[in-house]
């Protein structure tokens, strides 16, 4: 595969799951570290259903979409808006989406043993690669993880802007307090917000593994990468979440393949460091990331 | 077994103790949420079994790098310890000294590129910045081991069996009373108080004319350093410091859980709380087969540990956010004198 397809594959993912982490940002003011976990469910389910019906994982985007939305509402109606409800405190919603994540991750690694038990193969870790199709020589994965930013923008358009429920989500992620004034219920949005993130999640989860090998850990690995994509774009802006995807997405993968040529395979994980001097860069020079300079402000209008 | 059990149980307490304190001056004091804990606990790994691991090979002529070698270091090392104490103790106070330095500039390097930012920016960023060092330290074999791991010399290598874990006890509890002694010292001070103003409101801080990102960096150093003292002790504990012990969950999500069960702020309460989670999670560790069978768990029972503690902290945060021991009001001077005088 070449570096941009693979590049443009981790960007694309990448940038969904950092436009969901933003949309939670800013619907209920707290970083969702369990984000990388909602991504993790949906390989696990994909991985269920090749193994046990044959399933092609690209098929088991929709079942991911569906259950990541799902698993979002349940954890947010469970944890999240209870905790709000009492007047918890930032930090407090951190440690709870914290301990989610944990929470999740036993799942996970419960589920990836029961797996290997009941189908007789290692669920503990696994990869789609070799089940891709090809057109050309250009991989599969490319073009599928392409229209899902293509759909999901398309889907997010209408959502937005074509209805009414999209113009009350709109104003209270400009301003809560006036869109609650307004008569609108901040709290369904907020629910809105949580499913669909995760829901965006499990779709992204359900074709990781066609690029990296995924475990139940996967989650806690990816997302420093989707903090520093949702920082660098700007955490105040869902737009931003879509262009720190990229920027990340981009410069961790072309590093990592450039590197990979001097110090050999297993770099991935220096391509995090190139994520984190962005990000450190991006906070000391721009702390409200790209979305949130003049120079965005002049050119969005 | 029971004395096995009680001893896990003390030296885990004392260890995590100590991590404890530390991310209440953070966090409980200063309102850092500090999601990187695990950051300075492996600075201190990585001082022992990184750098003092390598200094020692040099003074004891052994040949090779950190991972051919370890094995000859270790033997020659605790052979000079066993005939000599005082090398030994002498090794274990270095350890810590050298930790506590490398975790406190460590930690104000750790801190400064955000420590301009509002709390939920500051507890993604040091999450971010401690998961990639975790992650470094883990693939690069030539910091500390990475994954194959590297064995430390035993300071206490001229005692034996028993008399060797009780010591060993002795020290940490000593260790976590000094360490639980001097944060209470410090919260009792103009700069203790400072710190607390500044996790009730910082613009009220900043009114007053005092610097809010020289108060986190100052917080994070005395954090980080005493968190780093951690990283030795686990080291002298195993003997043997594999990266990914220092993970997310072991030494930043427990370490809040128990924050969180005994009471944010005040350092009683943690010890409490360090207590009750240290007895029950090595109780699951111990009877971990027979609680796997007696369920018929279909899994490892490691991952029953992370669903229950993960809820546990749920719990905690829904039913009892102040912890078990509510924190108390400052114990000034003036407080003490009229405590005593009624």
């Amino acid at each position: 595969m070449g570096v941009f397809e693979g590049a443009l594959t981790y960007a694309n993912l990448l940038a969904l799951l950092a436009l969901g982490l933003t949309l939670t940002y800013i619907t209920t003011a707290v970083p969702n570290f369990a984000h990388g976990s909602f991504a993790v469910i949906g390989s696990y389910l994909a991985y269920t259903l090749l193994a046990a019906y044959g399933v092609n994982p690209y098929l088991a985007v929709i079942p991911a979409f569906i259950v990541g939305g799902l698993i979002g509402t349940v954890v947010y109606q469970l944890t999240i808006k209870p905790l709000i409800r009492k007047g918890a405190s930032v930090d407090m919603l951190m440690m709870a989406t914290l301990a989610i994540d944990i929470i999740l991750y036993g799942i996970l690694g419960a589920y990836s043993d029961f797996l290997s038990e009941a189908f007789k193969r290692n669920a503990s870790k696994f990869v789609f690669t070799n089940i891709d199709f090809t057109v050309g020589s250009v991989p599969g994965r490319v073009f599928v993880s392409t229209a899902l930013v293509i759909g999901t923008l398309i889907g997010l358009y209408v959502l937005l802007y074509k209805t009414k429920f999209g113009i009350a989500l709109r104003a209270s992620m400009e301003n809560p307090a006036l869109a609650e004034a307004m008569g609108i219920d901040v709290e369904k949005t907020r629910l809105f917000s949580w499913f669909l993130a995760a829901a965006l999640a499990g779709m992204v989860g359900a074709v990781l593994p066609f690029l990296q090998e995924t475990v139940p850990g996967t989650g806690g690995f990816i997302i420093v990468s989707v903090f520093a994509a949702s920082i660098v774009g700007g955490l105040r802006n869902i737009a931003g979440g879509l262009i720190g995807g990229y920027i990340i997405g981009f410069s961790e993968s072309m590093v990592t393949y450039g590197l990979s040529d001097v110090l050999g395979t297993g770099v991935l994980v220096y391509g995090k460091v190139v994520s984190l001097l962005i990000m450190v860069a991006v906070l000391l020079l721009m702390p409200e990331g790209v979305t949130g300079t003049k120079l965005w402000r002049r050119l969005v209008g | 077994m029971i004395s096995e059990v009680l001893q896990l149980i003390l030296v885990w307490v004392g260890i995590y103790t100590v991590v404890n304190i530390s991310l209440n001056v953070e966090y409980g004091y200063t309102g850092i949420p500090n999601f990187g804990r695990h950051f300075a606990v492996l600075m201190g790994a990585i001082a022992v079994g990184g750098i003092l691991n390598r200094v020692l090979m040099k003074l004891l002529g052994v040949s090779g790098d950190l991972i051919t070698g370890t094995t000859d270091l270790v033997s020659r090392a605790d052979d000079l310890f066993a005939a000599h104490p005082v090398y030994g103790i002498a090794y274990l106070v270095v350890s810590l000294a050298l930790a506590f330095t490398l975790g406190a500039v460590m930690g104000a390097l750790f801190i400064l590129p955000s420590s301009r930012l509002r709390e939920d920016y500051l507890g993604m960023t040091l999450l971010a910045m401690a998961e990639v060092t975790f992650l470094i330290t883990y693939y690069t074999p030539s910091i500390m081991g990475g994954y194959y791991g590297t064995s430390v010399p035993d300071p206490l290598a001229f005692l034996s069996g028993d008399s060797r874990e009780w010591t060993f006890i002795g020290i940490t509890t000593l260790l976590a009373l000094l360490v639980y002694l001097l944060s209470e010292r410090l919260l009792n001070t103009p700069f203790g108080r400072l710190l607390r103003a500044h996790r009730e409101n910082e613009t009220v801080v900043l009114a007053f004319g005092r610097n809010l990102m020289g108060i986190r960096i100052n917080a994070s150093i005395i954090g980080s350093g005493i968190a780093a003292l951690a990283g030795v002790l686990y080291g002298f504990h195993a003997l043997n410091l594999i990266s990914s012990s220092f993970s997310r969950v072991e030494w930043t999500f427990y370490p809040f859980l128990m924050l969180l069960l005994g009471g944010r702020g005040n350092n009683r309460g943690i010890i409490l709380g360090t207590a009750i989670f240290v007895t029950l999670k090595v109780l699951i560790e111990t009877y971990k087969f027979q609680i796997s069978s007696l369920l018929h768990l279909p899994f490892e029972p490691v991952w029953l540990e992370y669903i229950l503690f993960g809820i546990m902290a749920l719990l905690i945060l829904y039913y009892r956010p102040e912890g078990l021991i509510k924190e108390g009001m400052i114990k000034t001077e003036p407080l003490k004198k009229r405590e005593a005088g009624q």
